[in-house]
């Protein structure tokens, strides 16, 4: 998973909030400092290999703020599975992997 | 000696080209602005500790701090007629059964102190914590809050 940047003309003012990644055998876990926003204003946009977060921030209308941050997701991730929540200004995007990549333990039989 | 223009060396804060169009030491510039202008999200200004504003509604002060993954529990606040002290702390760990790739979001614990610019009533303080930001009305004691004089027309 890396960051990805692009240029592109700015319209906005875009913030880039702090991520923590962190993975296990059933999924990858976004979690990102993005306090003080309407949940309703939150959008978690999972279109592979990309992954992006983007945010409105309530305030001036006349000059909009945003956060935004991109990420290049493998396609381990399975899109219809990815679940995400906003308790005390921190979103939690849960990106479950698919089921082919998930690890088995197979059990060695004694014959 | 005649040195023409051109025979300078660019900047030497952008070294590396040798002929320096307008349009790109413009997009240079914007660049080192735009970094400039998201500073604020970045490393040092959250460890220092968090984003504060403060603001002065004429019968009230009112401030606000972003203070994301905080509960009302990690927070006190102590506010005299003069002066105003935050304490808050977080912890950020990794998740039980995850390993990090990357760890941006830093724990803190600060104090920081303010000392009000006029007096304030401590028992009319309000304070809330929403989505991570902090919020308090300070209500100003009647001698200072601002009044209105209407101005009598003299016969």
């Amino acid at each position: 998973m890396s960051n990805q940047t692009q240029e592109k003309t700015r319209t906005q003012r875009e913030l880039t909030p702090h991520v923590d990644i962190f993975e296990n055998d059933e999924e990858l876990l976004v979690v990102a400092d993005v306090p003080g926003l309407d949940p309703n204003d939150i959008g978690v946009h999972v279109d592979l290999p990309e992954f992006r977060i983007e945010a409105k921030v309530p305030g001036s209308p006349d000059r909009p703020v945003v956060y935004t941050r991109t990420f290049r997701v493998d396609e381990r991730i399975d899109p219809e599975r990815v679940k995400a929540e906003y308790k005390e200004g921190v979103l939690r995007v849960h990106l479950a992997k698919s089921a082919a990549f998930r690890p088995r333990r197979v059990a060695v039989q004694s014959s | 000696m005649l040195v023409r223009f051109n025979d300078r060396q660019a900047f030497p804060v952008f070294g590396s080209s040798r002929s320096f169009p307008a349009s790109a030491l413009r997009r240079e510039l914007d660049r080192l602005f735009g970094d400039l202008e998201r500073a604020p999200t970045f490393g040092v200004s959250v460890s220092a500790g968090p984003s504060v504003q403060f603001e002065d509604t004429g019968d009230a002060f009112r401030l606000s701090a972003e203070l994301p993954g905080i509960s009302e529990k990690d927070i006190d606040i102590d506010v005299t007629a003069k002066a105003l002290t935050i304490k808050a702390a977080r912890k950020t760990e990794v998740p039980e059964g995850y390993t990090a790739h990357r760890r941006e979001r830093q724990g803190y614990s600060f104090t920081r102190s303010y000392e009000l610019p006029s007096q304030v009533d401590p028992e009319k303080v309000q304070a809330s914590l929403k989505q991570g930001v902090l919020t308090l009305t300070l209500p100003k004691v009647a001698e200072v809050q601002p009044k209105r004089v209407t101005v009598s027309a003299s016969a």
